[in-house]
């Protein structure tokens, strides 16, 4: 282990790079988490914020630095030993990614079903109550193509937290959901976090959702961290690219293209 | 070349959690294992015997053609029988199986790579290998053979047709003649080709699954792909095989 990792640190990212066909997506990121912390990652579209998440959780390689989680190295570690500990992971996928195959009941019980050996009805009960979390009882005999997207979305964080993770990873978890059930979610994570101890990194572009549960945030743009603190200290903070952000505002220094080529040279060739 | 190395590995990973995990007390679950049996091996019978009836009935008629000239129309059971057991059976029902099981799994992975369910299960710590390709490379391999034997034996019935009906050929004569013409080798040969035909359809068919780019696209092309490179691998594996069995065996 590092000497600068503490013990209650949860996630260690340090110069984290990477980059598509030549485009730099992520460009020295560092960033910790603690232990029971609510780490939101806010930007723009674009701006590298699944692709950090990805790299944190281990779907594909950084080009170079370190991510710790729970004080071991995972980017070089062997693919067996990583699968053993994210067991004690839970990822909610933007799109829900359930299993077309199966029915609502059956995807959030089959990490129960994969890693104990829990009986069926133990098992049951357990999927009632993840599915009673999100407001969804009575939707277990239903299959995803049966249900909205918002619906498919509470589902895929009902599977996420079936196994009472330690991590819990969210890739935009209010995108397409109404504002009362935004809030319910919320209210769950933020539960999650203060009295069951577990960790959440939430991507995000909501911002109002992003005030209510962060205790920590941190802002990419153009694969940089241009900021990095409490939610009180963001809110605070008197950078133009972050108050643009937060604030929801189209006139500011972040720019509406995503390449730096000149306008009018783009136009006429 | 690159890619023959990740589908080497993958083929070798599968193989792994089909077969050997088995004698470790790791056996792919038996529910799964039988849902893609049904669903590779049973739903392709009627077309599988369907062409392989047709082929026994053509197989008899271009044979006759050469062969009552010079008055050995009997012969043709022997001819029917030998090559459908050889030859036409394994690599017909392979080729069958590859272009309807091995495009449907190619297919079905393939879409779960594109809406991140394979992401998903990785993420959950399950092993995608051990939770979706065993089971359907188990299955392929147990139900293959079954399916060739199937085929065989609807193939020589629609030459027994053509022999009785068209050359009346006598039916204890044809059967006699067909049961005589075959050896046991005859019949292995062939089960181990269809052996090596179900590990390059199941691999190959994960393999392009995994592989898949993209969207809809992605997986549209990689269907393709995959129904191609089987059909070409089969037919090279078959005529290496061919080879073995003719000088050394």
């Amino acid at each position: 282990m590092s000497s600068k990792s503490q013990p209650d640190d949860m996630i260690v990212v340090r110069d984290l790079t990477k980059s598509f066909s030549g485009r730099s997506v992520l460009d020295g990121i560092s960033v910790t988490v603690k232990k029971g912390d609510v780490l939101v990652i806010m930007g723009g579209s674009g701006c590298g914020k699944s692709t950090l998440l990805r790299q944190i959780i281990g779907l594909s390689k950084p080009d170079s630095g370190e991510v710790w989680i729970r004080g071991q190295e995972i980017t070089r570690m062997e693919e067996r030993k990583f699968s053993e500990m994210r067991k004690k992971f839970g990822m909610l996928f933007q799109s829900g990614a359930l299993f077309n195959s199966m029915t609502v009941g059956e995807n959030v019980s089959l990490p129960i079903l994969e890693h104990t050996k829990l009986a069926e009805e133990v098992v049951n009960i357990m999927v009632k109550i993840k599915l009673e979390l999100v407001g969804l009882t009575g939707f277990e005999h239903l299959m995803p193509s049966e249900i909205s997207g918002g619906m498919k979305k509470r589902v895929g964080l009902a599977r996420a937290i079936a196994m009472d993770p330690e991590l819990l990873f969210c890739d935009e978890p209010s995108a397409g959901l109404d504002p009362v059930m935004t809030a319910v979610i919320d209210t769950l994570m933020v539960d999650l976090s203060r009295k069951l101890g577990m960790t959440l990194v939430v991507v995000t572009h909501d911002m109002a959702s992003a005030f209510r549960i962060a205790t920590k945030m941190v802002m990419l743009f153009q694969g940089k961290l241009v900021a990095s603190g409490t939610p009180e200290y963001i809110k605070a903070l008197d950078n133009p690219i972050v108050k643009q952000f937060i604030n929801g505002e189209a006139d500011g220094p972040i720019p509406l293209r995503l390449s730096s080529d000149d306008y009018l040279k783009n136009l006429l060739g | 070349m690159s890619k023959l190395g990740d589908y080497l590995v993958l083929s070798g990973r599968s193989l792994y959690w089909a077969v050997i995990a088995g004698f470790r007390g790791q056996f792919p679950k038996v529910s799964e294992v039988f849902a893609q049996m049904v669903e590779i091996g049973v739903g392709a019978i009627p077309i599988v015997t369907m062409v392989c009836f047709f082929i026994g009935l053509v197989l008899a008629i271009q044979s006759a053609y050469q062969l009552v000239q010079i008055g050995a129309g009997n012969f043709v059971a022997d001819i029917v029988g030998v090559s459908i057991v050889r030859e036409i059976g394994p690599l017909l029902s392979a080729i069958v199986m590859a272009g309807r099981s091995g495009a449907a799994v190619t297919a079905q992975l393939g879409t779960m790579k594109v809406s991140e369910e394979i992401e998903a299960l990785q993420v959950m710590g399950i092993n995608p290998i051990r939770y979706l390709v065993a089971p359907r490379l188990l299955a392929m391999m147990i139900m293959l053979p079954c399916i060739t034997v199937l085929c065989e034996i609807v193939g020589m019935f629609g030459g027994f047709l053509f022999g009785s009906l068209s050359l009346h050929i006598p039916a204890d004569l044809y059967i006699e003649k067909t049961i005589h013409a075959l050896v046991l080798k005859d019949f292995y040969t062939g089960m181990i080709k269809t052996e090596v035909f179900a590990l390059l359809v199941g691999t190959i068919a994960c393999y392009c699954g995994f592989a898949v780019q993209g969207g809809a696209d992605g997986v549209g092309k990689a269907t393709t792909q995959a129904v191609v490179a089987s059909i070409v691998s089969i037919i090279v594996a078959d005529c290496i095989l061919t080879g073995i069995f003719y000088y050394v065996l």
